[in-house]
């Protein structure tokens, strides 16, 4: 037998015990990655090499204040400006409530020259340009509806208090978000009554070196106008829209703290209560010649494993269900993607192991302390 | 022979509030080398605590024990248990065996804390069970063992180190006579083949027999010292 042995078999003696301890740190730790994978997706938004080169131009006030669509030309002539869409966001829904997935008005002739990972076929993309209540929808978005080519949808929209009637002439893939519609401008403009604004404006920079001139370029143009910019890249815009849904993370982060409080609770009591029952065996041991600082590891490794144990289950079991669900489907669009990430099992784990620690440190303490003789005269 | 434990002038007082509980008072003694030394006397009159601070358990209030040349009072906590670890071999009244541990790794314990690689470990822990007749319990878990091979592998854990001294306190209280004499014989057999310094706290007289010299000690005081003729 090893001092790992020995462990092993305090560990086991209440079998019980130890699978309703390691199931609810497991649980925990679930819990944790789920509610970190949810703060990242919602806060972090996956990028990729083509949208870095992507700006947006929005009015300084706020996400939710229009531009003036006659920006767009001279945005357009900003040198490093490859291309530049109007850009709006309709918020509709389709039959109802919980329909709900991302649709925007945009530049049918630009669009894809902005969002280049996406590939449509050419005889669609010519048909979208062509008709002027024409859509193109995301893959996702048409498989989650059951909807083909050549469907009439009508969207219903809150915000803008206007309903489009839209026919789906094409389908795009690839890219970071394969959820979204977009539809002519022009056709939204005509149904708000030649409205002559937009929400903002999407831009495809040439090259990484252009991303700063041209985000200032652009603002300084507008500058003492009758609206002022704020143009910023397309992630850091995602991260300001997503923060108009409130703190989500302040949110998160108090539900998370909950949750490793109470398994520091859990594995604390269930630590002292192994500890305590064995106080005449460590005064035993004490007796065969164990110092204190041996008694101390034996305990700690025990505590740190359980709760290892547990955190191995909670968060791989949760990355292991995650990644063979389709979460897209599940919540209904609200998630792209639901990836616990190897950043967050590593934390995850690495809580578990520190309150593992944390979690004996009490008991371990008392019995180290614990005379012999004291506990010599424990009963079992 | 010459004496491996000396005391002199040894004093154990507790304090309880405002009272002072003197649990042994003044007491000198020698003890030489091989001995199977009983330490009688009627309860409360001191004796596991004079066992007790001889195994380094406990510290003298004043008053020194001195085991093989080493003034046991002077180590330091850390000290004191490596100490035990090489010096001592406890033999306890309730076995106190690890129930999650076979015989085998009961006796395995002490020498975990010893550089012993696992073949020389398994040797020594064979060869302690083998002394004590247990070598076909090896894997038994101690609740599958009676109370006498109980004892019988707790003994076989006290001498795995080969220690100093054994020290006993009331190793047959909770035996029958039947198995408390197989105890008292292997004590013996170990004192008189191994040459073990054995002491032993009983109230037996029974089992003080076995001894070769019976100290008597009550009220915390030493009484008398006798010597024993061979049985
Ligand atoms: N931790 C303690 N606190 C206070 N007094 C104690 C403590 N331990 C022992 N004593 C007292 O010291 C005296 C001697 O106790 P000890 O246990 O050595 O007696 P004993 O001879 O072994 O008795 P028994 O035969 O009943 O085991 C007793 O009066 C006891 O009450
Ligand atoms: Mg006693």
């Amino acid at each position: 037998m090893t001092a790992a042995g020995f462990i092993m078999r305090n560990a086991l003696r209440n079998k019980r015990r130890l699978l309703l301890t390691v199931l609810s740190v497991s649980l925990s730790l679930f819990l944790f990655a789920t509610l970190q994978t949810a703060l990242r997706e919602l806060t972090e938004p996956q990028t990729n090499a083509e949208a870095a080169l992507r700006v947006i131009t929005r009015h300084r006030i706020s996400v939710a204040t229009v531009l003036p669509q006659k920006y767009l030309n001279r945005i357009r002539q900003v040198p490093g400006v490859e291309a530049v869409s109007q850009f709006t966001w309709l918020g509709g829904v389709y039959q109802d409530e919980k329909n709900f997935f991302p649709q925007f008005a945009v530049d049918p002739d630009t669009i894809f020259k902005i969002i280049t990972e996406a590939k449509v076929d050419p005889l669609q993309r010519a048909a979208f340009e062509r008709e002027r209540t024409a859509c193109i929808v995301g893959i996702k978005t048409m498989n989650r509806f059951g909807w083909k080519v050549g469907d009439r949808i009508t969207l219903t929209s809150e915000i803008w208090n206007c309903s489009p009637e839209l026919v789906i002439r094409g389908v795009y893939s690839g890219g970071i978000d394969e959820s979204n519609l977009f539809f002519h401008h022009d056709y939204f403009d005509e149904l708000m009554d030649g409205f002559g604004k937009t929400g903002a404006f999407w831009i495809k920079v040439r090259d990484e070196a252009a991303i700063q001139p041209v985000i200032n370029a652009i603002d300084s143009s507008f500058r003492n106008s009758e609206a002022e910019t704020k143009t910023e890249t397309e992630r850091a815009f995602q991260l300001g829209f997503i923060s108009m849904f409130g703190n989500i993370q302040m949110l998160i982060g108090s539900i998370s703290t909950v949750v490793v409080f109470t398994m520091l609770l859990v594995t604390a009591s269930t630590m002292s209560m192994a500890i305590r029952e064995r106080m005449r065996e460590i005064a035993v041991l004490k007796v065969l010649g164990f110092r204190g600082s041996e008694i101390f590891g034996l305990i700690l490794a025990e505590s740190f494993g359980l709760a290892l144990l547990g955190g191995i289950v909670g968060c791989g079991g949760a990355r292991l269900l995650y990644s063979n669900l389709d979460i897209y489907t599940l919540t209904q669009g609200f998630f792209l993607k639901f990836e616990v990430t190897p950043h967050i099992l590593a934390s995850g784990l690495l809580l578990a192991g520190g309150l593992g620690v944390l979690s004996c440190l009490a008991p371990a303490w008392a019995g180290i302390r614990m005379s012999v003789l004291d506990g010599l005269k424990e009963v079992d | 022979m010459q004496a491996i434990v000396q005391i002199r002038g040894l004093c154990r007082a507790y304090r309880q509030g405002d009272i002072e509980v003197v649990a042994l008072n003044n007491i000198s003694l020698d003890i030489p080398e091989g001995g199977f030394t009983a330490l009688m006397g009627p309860s409360g009159s001191g004796k596991s605590t004079l066992l007790h601070i001889i195994a380094g358990i406990d510290r003298p209030t004043s008053g020194s024990c001195v085991v093989r040349g080493v003034n046991v009072a002077e180590l330091s906590e850390t000290e004191l248990a490596g100490w035990r670890n090489s010096q001592i071999g406890f033999i306890f009244q309730t076995f106190n065996l690890i129930p999650v541990l076979s015989a085998f790794e009961n006796v395995e314990m002490p020498l975990l804390l010893t550089g012993l690689s696992g073949a020389e470990r398994r040797a020594h822990v064979e060869a302690a069970l083998e002394l004590v007749g247990l070598q076909d319990r090896m894997h038994h878990l101690p609740r599958q063992l009676s109370g006498g091979q109980e004892q019988r592998v707790a003994i076989a854990r006290a001498l795995v180190t080969d220690p100093t001294l054994i020290v006993a306190d009331e190793p047959t209280g909770n035996l029958d006579a039947r198995a408390a004499a197989d105890v008292l014989e292997l004590l013996t057999v170990l004192n008189r083949d191994a040459g073990k310094t054995i002491i032993m706290v009983t109230h037996d007289p029974k089992a003080a027999g076995f001894a070769r010299r019976m100290l008597h000690l009550e009220k915390g005081e030493l009484l008398r010292d006798e010597e024993m003729r061979g049985v």
